[in-house]
């Protein structure tokens, strides 16, 4: 009974001493992780919006390797004026080149009344139909949010 | 003369990756570009260094019936703070490494070398253990990560060297980690052969 409580013991004072340590790393480390998310947000958010007039929707739909979550910029004339990929786990060297900017530049100008389909008015990349189609959703979706939105 | 052994056994003699073949898993997994491999060897590096030091330390007053929870504990501290450190200084190679940081708590050479060396040698010994070892480790896993990189995506550490269209995609999937992983090591295993 004795060498329980003296072996929990010796455990309890290991992990109190791991928790304050990494109490006094997290509360240094924290406003920098936070800062820089936001930092990262805001950039992004300049980026597909660069007149400031319209609003910004992050959406995130589902590709070949994983949900890809962009940004999308609607201008305040219902037309897209940027679009940004912020995280995405496509297939290298053929999906993950939706994150080149002459794919994504083509979205430019596009309103909810356009196709957004691959082939009519979105050059598809070659060996990646489903991560452009991806793309083209999530643009549609952004846009109709956003005439919704306007009514 | 036993100190520098001690640093060097993990860098060639006794490679983790190409000879005794633990801890495979990230190196299968971040392989794929020179400067991931580079990043995550820092990270082991930072990880296995503390813990070795730690560990040695300790070993006098740790009961041995719970070394193990003791040892996870100690190298788990450690992943936590490299974790939070490499979010805060370093937020892109973070993003690429994703959940493969806090898996170095599970990558066996660190639990392996905290219960095989630290436990048992003075804290300079098992600091150069755990220098020498994630040396080898780095050596290993930054080959792997240039020679798929160069062969897959046309460069290294991020530059261009040709066009990455003819490049063989497959060396930066999956399956080019395994091919990359088997040539090396029977490169190794040739080169032992001439020696003996």
């Amino acid at each position: 009974m004795i060498k329980i409580i003296r072996l929990s013991l010796i455990l309890t004072i290991f992990c109190i001493i791991s928790a304050f340590g990494l109490a006094l790393v997290y509360i240094y480390t924290q406003p920098i992780i936070e800062s820089n998310a936001k930092l990262a947000l805001t950039k992004g958010e300049q980026e597909v919006l660069p007149l400031g007039q319209g609003k910004v929707f992050q959406v995130s739909p589902q590709g070949y390797g994983g949900p890809i979550s962009m940004l999308v910029g609607v201008g305040s004339s219902g037309e897209v004026t940027g679009v940004k990929i912020l995280s995405q786990r496509e297939t290298p060297g053929l999906g993950a080149n939706i994150v080149k900017i002459l794919f994504l530049q083509q979205f430019i100008g596009k309103t909810v009344k356009d196709p957004l389909e691959p082939k009519q008015d979105i050059d598809a990349i070659t060996g990646a139909t489903i991560s452009t189609k991806a793309v083209c959703w999530g643009v549609k979706d952004a846009l109709q949010r956003a005439t919704s939105e306007g009514q | 003369m036993s100190i520098w052994r001690d640093f060097n056994q993990g860098i060639v003699r006794e490679n983790p990756v190409l000879r005794l073949m633990i801890g495979l898993c990230p190196v299968l997994a971040v392989s794929n570009s020179a400067i991931n491999a580079l990043g995550m060897s820092v990270a082991v590096m930072f990880v296995l260094v503390c813990s070795n030091t730690v560990v040695a330390l300790i070993r006098k007053i740790v009961p041995d019936q719970i070394r193990i929870p003791i040892f996870i504990i100690i190298i788990s501290t450690f992943v936590t703070i490299c974790d939070y450190l490499m979010q805060a200084l370093y937020p892109v190679l973070y993003i690429q490494l994703g959940v493969f940081v806090p898996l170095i708590v599970v990558n066996c050479i660190i639990l392996g070398r905290a219960e095989a060396f630290a436990y048992r040698n003075p804290v300079l010994n098992s600091a150069l253990d755990g220098l020498g070892m994630s040396l080898g480790f780095a050596l290993a896993l930054v080959s792997i990560g240039v020679i798929r990189e160069l062969l897959g995506a046309g460069g290294v550490f991020g530059f261009t060297l040709y066009s990455p269209a003819i490049a063989a995609t497959i060396m930066v999937l999956p399956p080019g980690a395994f091919i990359t992983i088997s040539f090396l090591m029977a490169w190794l295993n040739k080169l032992e052969g001439k020696t003996q």
